[in-house]
């Protein structure tokens, strides 16, 4: 059954009238002052991309920083990595933060070979090959203390040659396996507000990003889609922690980042299955919701302010 | 009196095994539950089937059999309640938060004294109907006042070890919130086939099969394409998870211009009441569909 979403979307709306879920604010794009492509030429003042609108420059102020694995200066950046920009709220060319080479891996470990993992990250999406390098194995070990098959990972890194060099671990592991993820507790009463934890993925895998549309993607990947229709035959997510709606490819829900208040609508693009299986909370900000409501691309989660080496916000999330 | 004590375990022990294997058959547990989760994930389902099967195998046996069959499943009644007890007792070692799994996912208090004690007591009283001379339908046939007082006492025994007695009315009281469950498209086919408006509509559609279904919360949309007044359409159905009967929705749009030509059912956007025209309106009469020319 081929998913026509725009036509989802049209007839939704006509049908529910104003009970149609929110379509997006164009005055609030949320990834207006974010840029992704990959580098050019970078000097000690300005960098040059190529993105998907062709060859950008950007200006650097004083207080740019830069993050490869670790914070690092402009001349640890090499022409040809993978790198997004968010801009300068005041100006556009002037660039705030840039990371390079960013990559995140998301799943439950299916084989371990010494220090290299191969995490299985949902049914729709590829295996990741991932190694904990000696300097990061030390705080890896902290909060991921079994790095063994059966058990979740969550950790961000950089891309090496098609591999993830695993950092910074960005959740801490339950110390038990995804067979016994304990059920959720009975929901009696459903609220159309739900608070939890936000995180990214980037569903480009950082291959070509100034020519592969997925690299500049807008939405979220959702954890509680129909097991039947759009979760597919493979389906193999797990009931989510937090009691959220279940919904279809095309649907639209309302984040807002509850640390910096910044919300926006974006599309549900993709089944976000690995995800149903934390039942985390985000320690961005004070907030009491636990378990994952939306795993965003990579772009929108940093056009919702979001950081990206820290894996996650606090975020409430409103259908309808 | 001792006689009738032991002939009436034979009753107790078919239907309570009967419910134990129909309830691990229909009833998932919706996590590891029970004893099963001390063995391999890939397995635990087979295994708990399994096992409702060896159940219901025993519960037909101790009602139909006597003589030497009768005690073989009265003994093998015995071994399976006394392998419980050890692994329950197991179970709430390893992990004090899983429920029993007796009744599939309707056992999922923690495993207590109770679930245990019943365990043993079941035990106990499959042992002792070992050696009686009649089946468990031959009990049920000359069934006697004293048998009644019997089973009355054993019945309450049994109800103050069960902890499944609270999770049942609560099941019923507090269902999933509509948003929240996990419906079956055939389910959902079946509501909009029943439904009125369906079959107000049913001549427009000329797809057999939907083309399209998607889920909004409490809602599921059904898509089918067809044909208005030699003009290709979309009829596209609005179908709830809940109420009795349930209040469908449809709306036809024009392919080509993507305007909606027709809706029906209830009116979503202010409602603007207005007399449909002569035709289409093909109300069942129980319940006129509200009606609104776009």
């Amino acid at each position: 059954m081929a998913v026509d979403v725009q036509a989802r979307r049209r007839l939704t709306a006509a049908l529910l009238g104003r009970e149609a879920p929110p379509e997006p604010d164009a005055a609030a794009d949320p990834v207006e002052r974010v840029t992704r492509g990959v580098l050019l030429d970078i000097g000690p003042h300005m960098l040059s991309m190529a993105t998907p609108k062709g060859e950008e420059r950007f200006v650097f102020a004083d207080s740019t920083t830069f993050w490869h694995g670790r914070e690092v200066c402009h001349t640890d950046l090499r022409p040809g990595q993978d790198v997004v920009v968010r801009s300068h709220p005041a100006n556009r060319w002037v660039v705030e933060r840039l990371w390079a080479d960013l990559a995140r891996v998301t799943g439950v470990i299916a084989e371990r070979t010494e220090d290299t993992l191969v995490v299985d990250t949902g049914h729709d999406r590829p295996r990741v090959t991932a190694t904990v390098p000696y300097r990061a194995s030390g705080r890896m070990g902290v909060r991921h203390p079994r790095l063994e098959p059966g058990y979740l990972f969550d950790a961000v890194g950089i891309w090496r040659d098609g591999e993830v060099q695993a950092l910074i671990p960005v959740t801490s592991q339950p110390d038990y396996p995804v067979s016994r993820i304990p059920a959720r507790p009975p929901v009696e009463r459903y609220r159309e507000t739900v608070s939890g934890t936000a995180t990214w993925y980037d569903p480009a895998l950082g291959k070509n990003t100034h020519v592969n549309p997925l690299a500049t993607a807008v939405g979220a990947a959702y954890p509680a889609l129909d097991g039947e229709l759009d979760c597919g035959p493979d389906c193999d997510r797990h009931t989510t922690c937090a009691a959220l709606p279940l919904l279809s490819i095309g649907a639209r829900l309302r984040l807002r980042n509850d640390c910096t208040g910044r919300s926006a609508v974006v599309p549900v693009t993709a089944c976000a299955s690995a995800t149903s299986r934390f039942c985390d909370r985000c320690r961005a900000c004070a907030s009491e919701g636990r378990g994952r409501i939306a795993q965003l691309t990579l772009l929108s989660f940093i056009g919702l302010g979001g950081s990206p080496e820290a894996g996650c916000f606090n975020a409430t999330l409103t259908v309808g | 009196m001792i006689d009738v004590i032991r002939e009436t375990q034979l009753p107790v022990l078919a239907v309570l095994l009967l419910l134990a294997a129909v309830g691990k058959t229909a009833v998932r547990p919706s996590g590891a539950e029970g004893p099963m989760s001390l063995l391999p994930a890939r397995v635990r389902r087979p295994a708990a089937l399994a096992t409702a099967g060896v159940e219901a195998a025993f519960a037909v046996l101790l009602v139909a059999a006597a003589g030497p069959l009768g005690d073989a499943a009265r003994a093998g009644t015995a071994a399976l309640f006394g392998v419980a007890v050890l692994a329950l007792l197991r179970l709430r070692r390893r992990d004090p938060e899983q429920g029993c799994g007796c009744f599939g996912g309707l056992s999922s208090t923690p495993v207590g004294w109770r679930t245990i004690a019943r365990a043993g007591l079941l035990a106990a009283a499959a042992a002792a109907a070992l050696g009686l001379p009649v089946s468990g339908l031959a009990v049920a046939t000359g069934f006697t006042a004293t048998h009644a007082a019997v089973l009355a006492v054993e019945l309450a025994v049994l109800g103050v070890l069960s902890p499944e007695l609270v999770e049942i009315p609560r099941r019923v009281r507090h269902r999933v919130p509509c948003e929240l469950r996990e419906v079956p498209l055939s389910r959902t086919l079946r509501r909009l086939y029943a439904s009125d408006v369906w079959h107000m509509n049913a001549e427009v559609v000329t797809t057999a099969e939907p083309v399209d279904v998607w889920r909004q919360e409490c809602l599921r949309f059904v898509r089918f394409g067809g044909r208005r007044q030699d003009r290709a359409v979309d009829v596209v159905f609005a179908v709830p998870m809940d109420g009795r009967p349930p209040v469908v929705r449809a709306l036809i749009v024009d392919v080509e211009t993507g305007v909606p030509v027709a809706s029906f059912g209830a009116v979503a956007d202010p409602p603007r009441p207005r007399r449909a025209p002569e035709g289409e309106t093909a109300d069942s009469g129980r319940r006129p569909a509200p009606y609104e020319v776009v």
